[in-house]
């Protein structure tokens, strides 16, 4: 197993601490833009079409005039509901699974695992497609579609680390003593499996905010009048060579997100997976 | 004297650590003569290892490696060891497993050093290399050459590594723990074959290794490393047997030795190793010393000519015998309980292959059969030894008794009752288990206390802080230890915190499965004999499982020897340890490295074959392997049981006068003989 | 290994079957009926009931899948209801459009990243692994569409060398147009997989070189160039493969967004102009033809890994 058992307290890798500060930055300045904009992101000012940026509109304002300031603030939660959202939808619904496929070896395990294969097989934006096509998108189907994706994943990641756990000698202990499935599974092996899970999450948490922006690029995400930034993206291209700023808005803070999200990832792995850091000289 | 192959003089080497520079090597220096083979022996941590490292010139960046000089038959090795490793110093790692590289075939391994180093076209690299395997006595050669190692049982993967490592005829083989992890059979074949070529090409040799025997019948001289330093040196039997610093004395009075007799208490040294970020100028293990005074706070260097050791007290102490008793003597075994505790009739496991659904259709009788109709028996306060090679089913077995794998069919009885498939928690709660790796056996997310405070939560069982205080007391460990995580722990004390796990319900049953096997010998000493007094003070029954016959000849009252499932021997342990015994027990016991055994012994031969594949249910089981077979009888109708003593059975065709006769194994050691078969 | 093929085979069956269950299923029993979605809000009973009979929608489910997918097994692979024109030449001329846009993009991830994941990792810590790793984190933290309005500003409209969008076919335009056309979708297609690719060979690759074999392969004196590309890289190819592979579900959904973002008319447009316009036959034979591809494609990866593992191609491990 990749993942020594030895939780020895080191030192927060800087990478950590820097994709931590952006993160949280930008988390509440979603929080905020949530209840609160300098501008109305939603409100039309025909006067003020397509201006570039000033001091008044520090990224300009689109075609109707809104600010794109407060378009970008206003739909930063979205982005990031999505993206977090999915991963919740993967965890809640994929560590279960894999645990009961850990834990029931036989036919259950097998017809978890199988219908696990299928879904890893499908390419993930068909899914995200075949979901959303049929009935109008909305945010609640773009995060359950992106969740569905990564749940293959996290099924089959926790019924490894199950299984490899339920090999250790210290959880064969407890099966010495009597003791029952659940109480193994909450003391033993779940305070052992939840870091390479957080992980795993950490490091797929980018993937889903990209296949989401990507699903609301393609029209299949929030609809208008909604500012997630994919779509404002999409949005944008009618008129990009003469408003570029409509576009580089948003796009740009979605880079800056998502790299803020990898580094928190790779900073995660590199905290909690001692096999990476130093090896020990014998 | 003439100019050694290898001197090495004054070799220090230091790692970087987060703590500082770890001083791995301190001023060491050795010498090997040419043809000769000196063995390097330390517990983990000595700095063995790093130092066939340095020589190979493969330090990782970040160490410091100074010598006075380092020559190689006068050569300088540290500006020259990237030119001279693999040409005229080859090297065996251990674990054989990860060091052949998966992608290639072992005719690319062989040929490779032949081709690039001397260059020899393919058509004649593929006959040296054929030569090769064929004198690592690897049979069918050419079919091996287009092999991959995974198809390969460790013992042959480890004779393609020696191979490699010959390939370009080197003067010095650097063996590296050549053995470690191989079932005792296979390491005694691996040191014939060393030995052998030894004679052959008048190599010389670098032996590292934890394991005294190996040395002894490998090695003319030996050093003893601590924590970086040579405490002892000289001709090995001068040093084994007549060891004269106190570390190699504690040493060699921590080894179990199946020669020895269960009354001679284990002593163990006290402590650990010292922490080397550190420095220390004075002796480094004064602090675990009995003999310890001042002037040990001093430098000290190596005195005496030929046979030097490393201690100013040389003149009191040399002589004097290690002498630590933490211990009362044992007491010996109530002879006078009858009463099984434990009663397993005819056990049967089979383990089916391939995954849940393949498992779901498979035949009843494919699969491996794990355990076949095994019936045992345990008194109170008795220990009963389990012997035998990897995948014999020993720990199926263990398992077995204490119902954690259901059986397919037979019966256990535990105090008179018995004990269903799934059984209650009063059972759950008398029979316990220890098991091996301690690294392992802890949770790592919980304190010592939480560790221990479980099993007694699960059983509605007392679990104030003096509960907790006392476990750790009957495993002699501080209260304090309470509140630590086990990577705040050293091995053995690991192992201690499992062993007070398991003693936290009061059983009156223990399965120890291999419980000491992964700590060095002088903590296993001290675990050893913590079982031992427990026993005593508590009146616990062991099932005690291990490889390493000298452990069970130490501890066992009784031993059961196990074979591909079966039991094929059972009796007092004196019983079992001489003959008349098992052709399997025979092997087994020669095969065990003890020192001083080759030394004027006669030579027993020895089959190596081992099939892939018998047919199960039909003949002995151990037929193709037995030297001693009586015809063909043993091919084709299953071995009786023969009563040869009271409380002494073996499970075999040869009449019971007839393995009386039988050459006690510590007169003979055994020696190699191949059979035509790619298969061990 | 043929029966290791053989169950591979079977998975890749299974799945194509699986899907073509799960997407009919989709497109029929989710709540909306199948006509209003394509006839719109304002249908009248009389079009909807026309538009049932005539797809034959009041058939009982089994029978009406049983027909869809007979037909799309010789070949019929419907009509699409808004161009009114059958399916199957619609989908395999844009299948052949973003079939050469795939492979190009493909074949740099696969030969770029594998050799900058090699390179970085044999340049551990030095400063050129240290910039590959930044620009690698920038690329992969920058999605598609954003790149592809990116490079159309910057090339398309400020620099103007390059054609921003669209298509131009081989036989009519000429080499130099419809290759023109196809350089920034491919790079656009290519940057983030490359850089996710090399990532994880570097990762494969240090864990190669940290293992035993590659320690005894220094050890029997080797040289570096030795060691790396005979006892190292052949190691390191095979977790290659699987990242390859995964990166191939990744290079689906790109290109569907590439030729969204360049009007590049390839079959991701036409599932985006089904989806758009409410086509579902067309929906449903393009996401069943996507998925037979994935399938193929995957399998081609298992074989290759198989080919390469010989625990696999050899078999028959005996201790």
């Amino acid at each position: 197993m990749a993942f020594a058992l030895t939780a020895s307290r080191r030192r927060l890798p800087g990478v950590l601490l820097l994709g931590v500060t952006v993160l949280a930055g930008i988390v509440i300045l979603a929080v905020i833009g949530a209840w609160h904009t300098p501008f109305d992101p939603t409100a039309f000012a025909v006067r003020s079409r397509l201006m570039p940026p000033s001091l008044v509109h520090p990224f300009g304002t689109d075609e109707f005039g809104r600010d794109v300031l407060s378009r970008v603030l206003a739909g930063a939660h979205l982005s990031l509901m999505i993206g977090f959202g999915a991963m919740l939808i993967s965890l809640v619904v994929g560590v279960p699974l894999g645990m009961f496929a850990a834990f029931h070896r036989g036919m259950v395990e097998e017809v978890i695992m199988r219908s696990v294969d299928l879904l890893i097989s499908v390419p993930p934006i068909l899914l995200g497609l075949l979901i959303l096509a049929v009935t109008p998108p909305n945010l609640f189907k773009t995060i359950l579609a992106v969740g569905l994706v990564y749940i293959p994943i996290l099924v089959r990641l926790s019924r490894a680390l199950g299984l490899a756990l339920l090999q250790e000698d210290f959880v064969q202990a407890a099966f010495a003593r009597g003791e029952g499935a659940s109480s193994i599974l909450w003391h033993e092996i779940l305070p052992n499996a939840w870091p390479p899970i957080i992980v795993e999450c950490g490091l797929r948490i980018t993937f889903a905010i990209l296949l989401g922006s990507a699903l609301s690029f393609l029209g299949l995400g929030p609809q208008p009048p909604s500012s997630e930034w994919g779509l404002m993206i999409a949005e944008s291209r009618t008129f990009l060579t003469q408003a570029p700023w409509v576009g580089l808005a948003p796009g740009v803070c979605l880079s800056v997100l998502l790299v803020s999200v990898n580094l928190v990832g790779e900073g995660l792995r590199e905290y909690l997976d001692p096999h990476l850091s130093g090896r020990a000289h014998g | 004297m003439a100019e050694p192959l290898l001197a090495i003089d004054g070799m220090s080497l230091e790692y970087s650590t987060p703590r500082g520079w770890l001083k791995a090597l301190d001023d060491v220096s050795l010498a090997i003569q040419k043809g000769t083979a000196l063995g390097l022996v330390g517990e983990s941590g000595s700095g063995k290892s790093s130092v066939v490292m340095a020589l190979l010139g493969l330090l990782d960046a970040g160490a410091r490696l100074h010598a006075r000089r380092i020559a190689f038959s006068g050569e300088d090795l540290l500006s020259r060891a990237a030119i001279l490793r693999g040409r005229r110093i080859g090297v065996v790692f251990q674990d054989s497993a990860a060091v052949l590289n998966p992608a290639l075939t072992i005719g690319q391994l062989v040929t490779e050093p032949l081709r690039v180093h001397l260059r020899l076209p393919p058509v004649e690299a593929r006959a040296r290399a054929l030569n090769l395997l064929d004198e690592m006595g690897i049979a069918r050669p050419v079919q091996m050459m287009d092999s991959y190692p995974h198809q390969l049982s460790g013992g042959m993967k480890q004779r393609v590594v020696i191979a490699t490592a010959l390939a370009t005829d080197p003067d010095l083989l650097l063996l590296d723990e050549p053995t470690t992890a191989l079932d005792v059979t296979v390491e005694a074949q691996i040191l014939d074959l060393l030995d052998r070529l030894r004679e052959r090409h008048g190599l010389s040799m670098l032996l590292v290794s934890h394991n005294l025997g190996i040395v002894d019948r490998l090695c003319d001289r030996v050093a003893v490393l601590y924590a970086g330093r040579v405490v002892e040196n000289g001709a090995t039997a001068t040093v084994l047997d007549h060891p004269r610093h106190p570390y190699t004395k504690g040493l060699m009075a921590a080894l179990p030795r199946p020669d020895v007799s269960q009354s001679v208490r284990l002593s163990p040294i006290p402590g650990g190793l010292p922490d080397l970020t550190v420095p220390e100028t004075g002796c480094n293990f004064r602090p675990r010393c009995p003999f310890a005074t001042s002037g040990c706070e001093q430098p000290q260097s190596l005195l005496g000519t030929g046979h030097q050791a490393r201690c100013h007290r040389l003149d009191d102490v040399g002589d004097l015998p290690w002498s630590v008793a933490d211990q009362a003597p044992l007491s010996p075994q109530a002879e006078n309980e009858t009463r099984p505790l434990l009663q397993a009739n005819g056990l049967r496991r089979r383990f089916s292959t391939g995954g849940s659904f393949r498992r779901s259709f498979a035949r009843a009788d494919s699969g491996v059969l794990a355990v076949d109709d095994v019936s045992i028996s345990i008194r109170n306060g008795e220990i009963v030894g389990l012997v035998g090679e990897s995948g014999c089913g020993k720990t199926t077995l263990g398992r077995l008794l204490l119902r954690l794998v259901p059986a397919d069919t037979g019966t256990l009885h535990f105090d008179g009752t018995e004990i269903p498939g799934t059984p209650a928690a009063t059972f759950r709660r008398r029979a316990q288990i220890v098991l091996q790796n301690p690294d392992t056996a802890l949770n790592p997310r919980q304190t010592v206390g939480t560790i221990l405070r479980r099993p007694l939560q699960h059983f509605g069982l007392e679990r104030d802080a003096a509960e907790i205080e006392r476990l750790l007391g009957i495993v002699r460990l501080p209260p304090s230890y309470a509140a630590r995580y086990p990577h705040q722990l050293s091995g053995g004390e690991k192992q201690r915190v499992g062993i007070a796990r398991a003693l936290a319900t009061r059983p009156d049953f223990l399965v120890c499965d291999e419980a000491v096997s992964a700590l060095d010998v002088s903590v296993q000493a001290a675990v050893l004999n913590l079982l031992l007094s427990l026993r005593d003070e508590l009146g616990l029954s062991y099932l005690f499982i291990s490889h390493d016959i000298g452990v069970i000849a130490h501890v066992a009252d009784r031993v059961v020897v196990m074979y591909r499932g079966s039991v094929v021997e059972e009796g007092g342990v004196q019983q079992v340890l001489r003959p008349p015994y098992h052709p399997y027990t025979e092997l087994l016991l020669s095969s065990v490295p003890i020192i001083g055994r080759h030394r004027g012994a006669v030579s027993v031969e020895r089959s190596t074959q081992r099939p892939d594949t018998a047919i199960e249910g039909v003949g002995c089981k151990f037929a193709a392997r037995c030297s001693r077979k009586a015809g063909s009888v043993c091919d084709t109708v299953a071995p009786p049981w023969q009563d040869v003593e009271p409380g002494h059975r073996v499970r075999c065709h040869i009449p019971a006068n007839a393995l009386r006769d039988i050459v006690p194994w510590q007169l003979g050691y055994a020696l190699e003989r191949v059979t035509g078969t790619i298969a061990e | 290994m043929a029966g290791y093929l053989l169950h591979r085979l079977a998975g890749a069956l299974g799945v194509v079957f699986a899907m073509s269950v799960l997407i009919f299923a989709v497109v029929h029993i989710l709540p909306g009926n199948v006509a209003y979605a394509i006839l719109g809000e304002f249908a009248t009973a009389d079009n909807v009931r026309a538009l049932e009979a005539k797809l034959g929608l009041n058939d009982p489910l089994p029978l009406q899948y049983w027909h869809w997918l007979s037909g799309m097994l010789h070949g019929d692979l419907g009509a699409s209801v808004v161009m009114q024109r059958p399916a199957a030449p619609l989908i395999l001329e844009a299948l052949g459009r973003s079939a050469i846009l795939a492979l190009l993009a493909f074949v740099l991830v696969a030969t770029g990243g594998i050799a900058l994941g090699v390179f970085a990792a044999t340049h551990q810590g030095r400063l050129s692994d240290r910039i590959a790793t930044l620009a690698q984190l920038v690329f992969i933290a920058t999605p598609e569409f954003f790149w592809g309005i990116l490079v159309v500003l910057l090339f398309g409209s400020w620099m103007q060398v390059l054609p921003a969008t669209g298509y131009a076919p081989l036989d009519e335009a000429g080499f130099l147009a419809w290759a023109s056309h196809l350089v920034l979708p491919v790079l656009v297609l290519a940057c983030g997989l490359l850089a996710h690719v090399s990532r994880l060979t570097r990762s494969a690759m240090i864990e190669v070189l940290q293992s035993r074999y590659v320690l005894a392969a220094r050890a029997k004196g080797f040289s570096a160039s030795r060691v790396l590309w005979r006892h190292a890289l052949p190691n390191a190819l095979l977790p290659a493969i699987t990242i390859l592979a995964i990166d191939l579900g990744l290079l689906i959904g790109g290109v569907v967004v590439v030729e969204t973002v360049f009007a590049y008319p390839g079959l991701g447009r036409l599932l985006v102009f089904a989806i758009e316009h409410h086509d579902l036959p067309l929906l449903q034979a393009g996401m069943m033809v996507v998925t037979t591809i994935y399938a193929l494609a995957n399998l081609a990866a298992d074989v290759s890994y198989a080919v390469l593992n010989p625990r696999i191609r050899v078999g028959g491990a005996s201790a």
